[in-house]
């Protein structure tokens, strides 16, 4: 197995390695970075395809550096606080018979295929929220704000109503409540765009803002790609979160402190290498996901840190030239060379996820064995 | 309690006892992620079996005066805020070249649904709606009711022709042919040919003959052989039992045929059919590597250090983008492996290559590799669940330790790697992006398997429903035209990987129920 | 404490009916603090507790006894709901704290359980230091200043006998201690929030035998303070450190007593047959 990592690490700096011999293709490091435009000034612009002909080289990996970073950061804003209140849900408050259905309900999730999600967010949810910009953003900002409520309202329920919605099913029952809020939200939607926004919000955005709003743009990268390592880092973080000891989690719920207290306080700093690996095991995934960013980006090599713009990652940008790019040439060496970076990237953060899982537990054997 | 000496701290008043919006909160993103996979599913199920329902069509007429026959589609509201405007799918492209058309709510004066109007899926210029006034078959002219009965046994007996012509092209005429290009003609093959050729020819001409009236929305006549013509119904005048009936055949099409009008229409089954193929044989390759390496890892090797070091590489490997994958497959098997076996044994044929592409073989290797760490890693743990005490007294009976492993441990292992391999066919169903560089096509006509020597064809490229979402959905003229079918593959996909990840949740459960919790080491 | 004879009739007839199984108890209810009244509990279908009815006295140390699988443990989690925690806990009976229901609605558990402290078999410090341990409860309460918390954290250290022991490090790392100051840790961390009731579950059974005579010594030296509950597998610990003992067996209660009549003349078979070591397990 480990040949087959050595393998692959071999075969890719072999195939890269001659883009840095001087007599080599005749190839100027600093063009990967930047190239100088017509005055001067550095220029961050991917144009593979004039590799050969152009005078200067215009194959500047930064933009699709960006590009990629810029996916898989918005996929981790979607998804870190999606997959982390799943896990703490999980494993203090949900029922044990809910959650040993949660778990491979959200495998199901993980197991999507990328190109389905590219589909969906690129051809149905790319342009329905480019058409309803308010009702979206009306979503986003309702239904967190009416969980909070219903959370400090919960008190003045009736006893009755109280003992049948638990926090224990809450995951259920919630359900049909947030589908409700969602439909209040994109219902409110038209009222306060017409108050704020002169009635059309993408219109005040790109005049106040100067933004174009595109149909493929980072936000639903970031969504469809969040979707995607949502189950990932949940099932890691939960498993952190339920290898802390159970004498712990109950130590403290015996002194008297509330199961978030217990979380936060006492569960949390033991579990947080694990969660941190989890998260970096996401990020690996968000990086190196190719067909999501492929089909919900519009694949502009840009570098701009408006989430409503479009973007190019290294790795569609290897989906979608390295067929055409002849073996040998300029332009193959630098797509591999992108392959290369992805594949060390990806290699460095799970090794790293690895060591902390693994000494994690190691530490909490060796406590069991000194009591 | 209270202690000599001490002050009681008091309990202030501020002290928490319930849980705060953060717990609610964390609640809710359990809903919400459940609220999303099941907009997903329900979106991708709607859309993609609704496409097969026979909808009904409206017969509208507008202030202008214009009649326009179409299917409802979206509404939205106008631009300029005051009403809607509903999407019609007006077909016919033949007439005018637009197949949609946007029409304001109110400025339509009459909206019918008349029993007498028909579709007609036809094998150039897409779906036609309309009317129809006669069918002339010969000097033969029918008209009214008549013509409609007549139309539909008639299309029955065509479509059977259809079918008889095609698999004589396929199944004998090709092949005949191809062998024929081998070695130099031989009377008796030639004659058999010609025979062959006349016989489809017969079939072809026994196909045409009928012509069909029909009538568009605005009035205007055309005429369209029916042997151009795939199928006709009539949805408004259709009991729902029938149109069910519809329904289902147009599903089963949807998953036998190959698609048409440039993945436009038609069905998906050479996409399937690549698919499976190269899932069974990515199967094959990944078993035998994946079984032994787990066997190893955990029963074999000195557990220390070093099984440590490859177990983190087996999990990294897992971690690895998959195109990183298809680089790998791209640059060592097809430019490397496939090119040199190239140079060696058909350099006849260079510089066309036959191993040095993207083909079925590659794909299916570059996949096995893909999916190693899946099989190892499940294999692993249905080895680890095994009892010690199993082990130990096969030992102690006299077995060797090859006896042990082959007679006690690999039997009791075995459900954990079907496990494993089911998961490892799910992954690899579902993946796209290596297949775009090492092999898949947008549309290949031969499946890479079929009746010729060596029967299973293992440098052909072929189709994969996963990149047929992708090309169809993006490469297509059409892409409002080609939505329907790309919703119907996409949930097809869907479904196929779901079953499988299903019968593996449910294969490990049964496992742990059976052997308890794994034992970690 | 009175005797028999000079109870008044009611709380006499009181006392015999909260002992239906075992022996007239020798207090009064005024001494009661903990009552246990027709206590059924089941998990997941399994009967784990039945139909159990005692007293437990103030200020007094009360051992449970009694084979593994008998219930003890489960009855002392009772006592500050922590089978809250669990699912299919079905229930059936009430406990009274102090003459009020701890399962009323109106409860905060959370404030229970802060009045029911709980020490529990393997010592379960957090993973913070030995300071922060104590400290902790404390915290979750708020409202305490920084000087009045370094006050109470030294008390609790004292009264759990370990002040001596860990006063220079008291930022070290609480995993660093031995188990039995780890034990010892956990009573602070549990004093430090003044609670009424202690329950001990089997909180010597992890240590070695010098730790376990100091634990034993620090719940005589609790004992005037507040009131014990201890489960205990040592007989002679039992007998050793409580005043009362109640022997259960397959969830029931079979006798409940003075530690020194339960021990010397038990009245029935199946508790001599225990403590004597006829039946184990």
């Amino acid at each position: 197995m480990l040949l087959a990592v050595v393998a692959i690490a071999v075969f890719l700096l072999v195939e890269v390695l001659p883009l840095f011999w001087p007599d080599g293709a005749s190839f100027p490091l600093e063009a990967l970075w930047s190239s100088p435009d017509v005055s001067g000034e550095p220029e961050y612009r991917w144009l593979p395809h004039r590799l050969d002909d152009a005078a200067v080289p215009q194959a500047s990996l930064a933009p699709l550096l960006w590009g990629t970073l810029e996916a898989a950061a918005w996929a981790l804003v979607v998804a870190i606080p999606l997959a982390l209140g799943a896990a703490a849900h999980s494993s203090l408050y949900m029922s044990p018979g809910l959650r040993a259905r949660l778990k491979p309900t959200l495998e199901l999730m993980e197991a999507m295929p990328s190109v389905v999600l590219g589909f969906i967010a690129g051809l149905a949810l790319g342009p329905w929220v480019e058409r309803h910009l308010a009702q979206s953003l009306s979503i986003v900002v309702v239904l967190p704000a009416a969980v909070v409520l219903l959370a400090l309202g919960y008190r003045w329920l009736p006893d009755r109503l109280k003992a049948a919605l638990t926090l224990r099913w809450a995951a259920l029952w919630l359900i049909p409540c947030l589908l409700l809020l969602v439909w209040l939200a994109m219902s409110v939607a038209p009222m306060w765009e017409g108050w704020w926004f002169d009635g059309d919000l993408r219109l005040w955005v790109e005049e106040s803002w100067g933004l174009d709003v595109q149909a493929r743009n980072a936000l639903i990268v970031g969504l469809a790609m969040g979707f995607a390592v949502i189950p990932g880092i949940y099932a890691l973080a939960e498993d952190a979160l339920s290898d802390v000891p159970r004498e712990l989690a109950e130590g403290a719920q015996a002194m008297g402190a509330t199961r978030w207290q217990t979380l936060t306080r006492v569960m949390l700093p033991v579990a947080l290498p694990g969660v941190f690996s989890a998260i970096m095991i996401g990020a690996g995934r968000a990086v190196g996901e190719t067909m999501i960013v492929l089909m919900a980006s519009g694949n502009s090599a840009l570098m701009t840190a408006s989430p409503l713009d479009g973007l190019r990652s290294l790795a569609s940008s290897i989906a979608i030239e390295l067929p055409e790019a002849a073996p040998g040439g300029s332009h193959y060496r630098l797509l591999l060379l992108a392959a290369l970076a992805l594949f060390a990237f990806t290699f460095l953060v799970n090794t790293l996820a690895e060591v902390v899982r693994a000494r994690l537990k190691r530490r909490f054997t060796r406590r069991k064995g000194d009591a | 309690m209270k202690i000599p000496g001490h002050t009681a701290v008091g309990m202030p008043g501020k002290r928490r006892t319930r849980e705060g919006p953060w717990a609610w909160l964390a609640a809710a993103s359990v809903a919400l992620s459940l609220i999303m996979l099941g907009a997903l599913l329900v979106l991708l199920s709607v859309k993609g079996l609704s496409n097969f329902w026979p909808a009904t069509v409206h017969q509208l007429t507008l202030k202008s005066g214009e009649t326009v026959i179409g299917v409802p589609l979206a509404t939205r509201e106008l631009p300029s805020g005051q009403g809607l405007e509903r999407r019609y799918l007006t077909a016919n492209r033949d007439d005018g070249g637009g197949i949609w058309r946007w029409l304001a709510n109110d400025q339509i004066t009459e909206d019918t649904t008349p029993e007498d109007l028909v579709v007609l899926e036809r094998r150039h210029w897409g779906t036609f709606l309309g009317r129809l006034v006669a069918l002339q078959s010969g000097d033969q002219r029918l008209t009214g009711p008549d013509a409609w009965t007549v139309l539909e046994s008639r299309l029955k007996e065509i479509n059977a022709l259809r079918d008889e012509r095609r698999r004589l092209t396929h199944d004998e005429i090709l092949p005949l042919i191809r062998s024929m290009e081998d070695q130099d003609g031989h009377r008796s093959e030639d004659r058999r040919l010609a025979d062959l050729q006349r016989r489809a020819s017969e079939l072809q001409q026994r196909m045409q003959g009928d012509l069909v009236v029909l009538e568009n929305g605005q009035g205007r006549r055309q005429e369209q052989a029916l042997a151009e013509t795939l199928e006709a119904w009539r949805p408004n005048a259709m009991a729902w039992h029938e149109k069910l009936g519809h329904w289902v055949r147009e599903l089963w099409q949807f998953l036998s045929q190959g698609p048409r009008d440039a993945n436009t229409a038609g069905g998906v089954w050479p996409a399937i059919f690549g698919t499976i193929l190269m899932v069974l044989l990515m199967s094959i390759l990944v078993t035998p590597f994946g079984v032994l390496a787990a066997v190893y890892l955990n029963e074999v090797a000195h557990q220390g250090r070093l099984t440590r070091l490859v177990r983190i590489g087996v999990r990294n490997l897992a971690g690895v983008p998959s195109i990183v994958y298809g680089v790998f497959g791209l640059g060592v098997f097809v430019y490397g492996i496939g090119g040199s076996i190239d140079r060696w044994f058909f350099e006849s044929t260079l510089p066309s290559p036959t191993f040095g592409t993207g083909g079925l073989l590659w794909a299916s290797l570059t996949l096995a590799l893909l999916t190693l760490p899946v099989v190892i890693v499940a294999t692993e743990e249905g080895l680890s669940r095994i009892p010690l005490h199993q082990r130990e007294g096969a030992l102690a009976l006299g077995a060797t330790r090859f006896e042990t492993l082959t007679r006690v441990v690999l039997p009791m292992a075995t459900p954990a790697m079907l496990t494993g391999l089911i998961l490892a066919v799910a992954r690899a169903a579902g993946e796209v992006a290596p297949l775009m560089l090492v092999g898949v096509a947008k549309l290949a006509p031969q499946v890479p398997l079929d009746g010729e020597f060596p029967f299973l064809h293992l440098e052909r490229k072929f189709m994969h429903l996963g990149y047929h979402i992708y090309d169809a959905a993006f490469h297509s003229s059409d892409v409002q035209a080609a939505m329907p079918l790309v919703y119907a593959t996409a949930l097809l996909l869907v479904t196929v990987i779901l079953v499988l990840n299903l019968t593996a949740i449910f294969m490990r459960h049964y496992l742990r129920k059976r052997h308890g919790a794994p034992v970690r080491r | 404490m009175s005797i028999d004879g000079e109870l008044p009739k009611r709380q006499l007839a009181q006392a015999r009916l909260g002992n239906r199984r075992g022996a007239v108890m020798e207090f009064s209810a005024a001494d009661t603090c903990l009552d246990i009244q027709g206590l059924t509990l089941a998990y997941g279908g399994k009967t784990a507790l039945k139909d159990l009815t005692l007293r437990i006295p103030r200020h007094r140390v009360t051992a449970f006894i009694g084979p593994s699988g008998c219930g003890k443990s489960t009855l002392l989690r009772a006592l500050n709901r922590l089978h809250d925690l669990n699912e299919d806990v079905s229930r059936h009976g009430q406990i009274h704290l102090d003459g009020h229901d701890i399962h009323d609605p109106r409860v905060a558990v959370a404030e229970l359980r802060r009045r029911v402290g709980m020490v529990f078999q393997a010592p379960n410090p957090f993973p913070m230091s030995i300071y922060d341990n104590v400290a902790f409860g404390l915290r979750l309460q708020g409202g305490l200043s920084k000087r009045r918390i370094d006050d109470v954290v030294e008390w609790a250290l004292k009264s759990a006998a370990l002040w001596d022991e860990v006063k220079g490090r008291l930022r070290a790392s609480a995993w660093s201690l031995s188990g039995g100051q780890q034990q010892r840790l956990v009573i602070a961390r549990t004093l430090a929030v003044e609670p009424e009731v202690l329950l001990l579950d089997e909180p010597a059974s992890a240590l070695d035998p010098i730790s376990t005579l100091k634990i034993e010594e620090l719940i005589r030296t609790l004992k005037p303070h507040l009131t014990l509950v201890l489960v205990t597998h040592n007989m002679q610990q039992a007998a050793r450190v409580s005043d009362y003992t109640a022997f259960l067996h397959n969830g029931e209660l079979v006798e409940y007593g003075p530690t020194d009549t339960l021990f010397t003349h038990p009245r029935l078979r199946r508790t001599e047959n225990y403590i004597t070591g006829r039946m184990v397990g």
